[in-house]
């Protein structure tokens, strides 16, 4: 080999040229805006159809396919003759006519309540008063205010759930998150396997958490209150409110955490440990990048996606609160007045119910795959399988 | 001529071992190497006689179960072995030794730029700012032969020959010392694997680099080896110049070795060497390669030692203990 070759005729301090670089950072750019705007269109068509199909199959269910229709009539059949019978100018009338009369005023009434026409037409009507969140009228149950109108209702409950769940949920997620994310890190330390000891602590639901900590800290104690958001009566100071908010919030998030917590870190630890053996991880360390850089780069960004899906599956799980934990500890929530509307037969709060939890959950899906496109270079709409 | 260039890492009697269920598998047992300036070494084995262990050796790149890990590397005049991990990270990683992976597909984050990727070695380890880091990115890239407007793509739309490239251009950027090259071209087809073949000759014609490179693919590997280091069970059993090993091997396995590469337009049928590489989880006493040794004699019970041979050529087998023979 001749030395002269050695020295080489590559140079390190060639001319660069900068236009270059930045011009095709803008294509890529203008690329990917454009992409991202095809797709949110796309989906957010697809997500529409899907919530109206879902919605249309809760109203069918939520009528038995028209069965009601025929209870109603015979309610209907029922009031009017129970008011023929009363009224004493049918005394003269022969039973023909009164039974004629009797059926002219049952049309009547099922006019007025749209049953003469056929089941199918008014299904599409109640499929359009849902979609537009035209909930209508309670049949039993009546908000706090006083209101019988079903948004009220669902609206005066939601806050209370979401304060309580929210709380919960998130402490739970970002902390079950960074521990699984460390615990990746120190496989087989004592942490580890004492999270790993502790992880079928989580079979237990909740509420049965919610049962001990009631009678510990509530019964035997006397340090938290039993139930309830606030104390009774309700502190006029909005500082007040919030402290007395807060220490009713505490058994309740702490038995939603002590069900979950570690099994959740437990899970996020697995996890970790699948993606921390990926070769660009390897790699990462051979570039002899710091070990920060390495978990934020080539461990937490690759399965952002992942992350994001876990968290907004606890938003979905939200809406709904917990129908036996908010029993358990009188919390004025939507689990809680979905267990009454249920004991009380109160099917438009229901409906309701799952209406907006359709549109929740379709917003959330809408919101999430908005972010995939964003944070997933991988993920692309109209390329067809180019994926990898 | 080739031995007027220096020295740059002299590994001397490095053992790396796992710890497993069975006992200490013994990857990497007492070996030693050197490598000049601006020179390739070859390191030819099978699969599983510790090639890849060695690189990871080298690096400090241990697994989780890794058990004994000792010996010297001296690179100039430093035993790395002796840094304390987080200056190892600092001053040898990439810095002074950097590697290609043997799949580039899997060794390239799969969400970040590629561009990025290049450029993040020279920011972290070079002090560079971004902006530096992106044009030096750009040089190595243009001299792989990577177009520019790769720069904003991502590993997934890249093909095989292009990510590795780009991970050439990776292991370069920072103009490291030394670069292993883990098997690079193992996962290509052969057309890519013949222009990766001769991009990296191009490249330790222009560069002051010098290359380990791990293979079992010796015809291909013919092409860049200045030296030859034939790897069995987890032990060096001959080293040589490139020039005088392939014409004429001198330990039976890698006569073995040679024997089995195909040839084009010629009647010898390519052989295949009968047996299992022993297990590195309790490796034969004596000579390794002793059962399925065509040339085996008595003596092979005892571990042979390291003969020199016409000079410099080292070879770790009985048959060489006369000077005659």
């Amino acid at each position: 080999m001749a030395t002269d070759v050695v020295t080489g005729d590559f140079n390190i301090n060639a001319e660069v040229d900068v236009k270059s670089i930045e011009a095709t950072a803008r294509k890529a750019r203008a690329q990917s805006i454009r992409r991202l705007l095809r797709y949110t269109l796309l989906k957010l068509v697809a997500l529409v159809i899907t919530v109206a199909i879902g919605v249309y199959i809760t109203v069918i269910v939520a009528n038995m396919g028209g069965e009601v229709d025929k209870i109603r009539m015979a309610t209907i059949r029922e009031t009017v003759a129970l008011a023929a019978t009363a009224d004493p100018s049918f005394k003269n009338l022969t039973s023909e006519e009164r039974i004629a009369v009797i059926n002219e005023r049952v049309e009547l009434e099922a006019k007025r309540y749209g049953l003469d026409r056929p089941f199918i037409l008014r299904s599409f009507e109640y499929l359009k008063d849902a979609m537009t969140l035209n909930l209508g009228f309670a049949q039993q149950l009546v908000s706090d205010s006083g209101s019988r109108l079903v948004r009220n209702i669902i609206l005066e409950r939601l806050p209370s759930t979401l304060v309580l769940f929210g709380t919960a949920n998130l402490l739970l997620f970002f902390v079950a998150l960074f521990a699984g994310l460390s615990l990746s890190r120190r496989y087989g330390s004592w942490a580890d396997k004492v999270v790993l000891a502790l992880a079928p602590t989580s079979a237990a639901p909740p509420w049965f958490y919610g049962i001990f900590l009631i009678l510990i800290f509530a019964a035997l104690l006397g340090l938290l209150p039993f139930g309830g958001m606030v104390s009774a009566p309700p502190p006029e100071n909005g500082l007040e409110y919030a402290l007395s908010l807060l220490e009713h919030m505490i058994l309740p998030v702490s038995a939603w955490l002590l069900s979950a917590i570690f099994l959740t870190i437990y899970n996020w630890r697995t996890f970790f440990l699948i993606y921390a053996s990926e070769d660009y991880v390897e790699m990462a360390k051979a570039k002899g990048l710091p070990d920060g850089m390495i978990e934020r780069r080539y461990i937490l960004r690759p399965t952002l996606p992942n992350i994001i899906t876990s968290f907004a599956l606890l938003l979905i799980t939200l809406w709904t609160g917990a129908i036996i934990t908010e029993t358990v500890f009188n919390w004025p929530g939507i689990g809680q007045l979905y267990a009454r509307a249920i004991g009380a037969f109160d099917t438009p709060v229901i409906v309701a119910n799952v209406v907006i939890y359709a549109y929740l959950l379709a917003l959330t899906v809408f919101v999430l795959d908005f972010v995939y496109a964003l944070v997933d270079p991988r993920v692309r709409v109209g390329e067809g399988g180019r994926k990898s | 001529m080739a031995q007027e260039n220096e020295t740059v890492l002299r590994v001397r009697n490095l053992r790396l071992y796992f710890q497993t269920r069975g006992g200490p598998v013994q990857a990497v047992d007492g070996v030693d190497f050197d490598l000049r300036k601006n020179e390739a070494t070859v390191i030819i084995g099978e699969s599983g006689c510790g090639k890849s262990s060695l690189a990871k050796a080298i690096l400090r790149l241990l697994p989780r179960n890794a058990g004994r890990y000792d010996g010297e590397i001296w690179l100039h005049d430093q035993n790395i072995m002796a840094l304390n991990d987080e200056s190892f990270r600092k001053e040898i990683r990439w810095r002074r030794i950097s590697m290609v992976p043997q799949a580039a597909m899997n060794a390239l984050n799969p969400v970040m730029k590629i561009g990025d990727q290049v450029a993040e070695p020279a920011m972290v380890h070079l002090n560079m700012d971004e902006e530096d880091a992106m044009k030096s990115a750009v040089r190595m890239l243009e001299h792989v032969g990577v177009p520019i407007d790769f720069l904003h793509r991502y590993a997934f739309e890249l093909s095989g020959g292009m990510r590795q490239r780009s991970a050439l251009a990776m292991a370069l950027v920072t103009l490291p010392d030394v670069v292993i090259l883990d098997e690079p071209t193992s996962a290509l087809d052969v057309l890519t694997q013949a222009s990766i073949m001769n991009l990296m000759k191009r490249m330790k014609h222009e560069l002051e680099t010098s290359f380990i490179l791990i293979t079992h693919d010796i015809a291909t590997s013919s092409e860049l080896a200045d030296n030859v280091a034939v790897m069995y069970a987890g032990q060096i059993v001959e080293v040589g110049d490139a020039r005088r090993f392939f014409p004429k091997p001198l330990h039976p396995y890698s006569h073995a070795l040679m024997a089995s590469v195909p040839r084009l337009r010629e009647t010898i049928e390519p052989e295949f060497i009968t047996g299992q590489p022993p297990s590195l989880l309790n490796p034969p006493t004596g000579c390794r390669f002793k059962d399925r040794c065509p040339r085996r004699f008595e003596k092979c019970d005892q571990e042979p030692p390291m003969y020199t041979r016409e000079g410099d050529r080292l070879v770790k087998c009985w048959l060489y203990e006369q000077p005659s023979a």
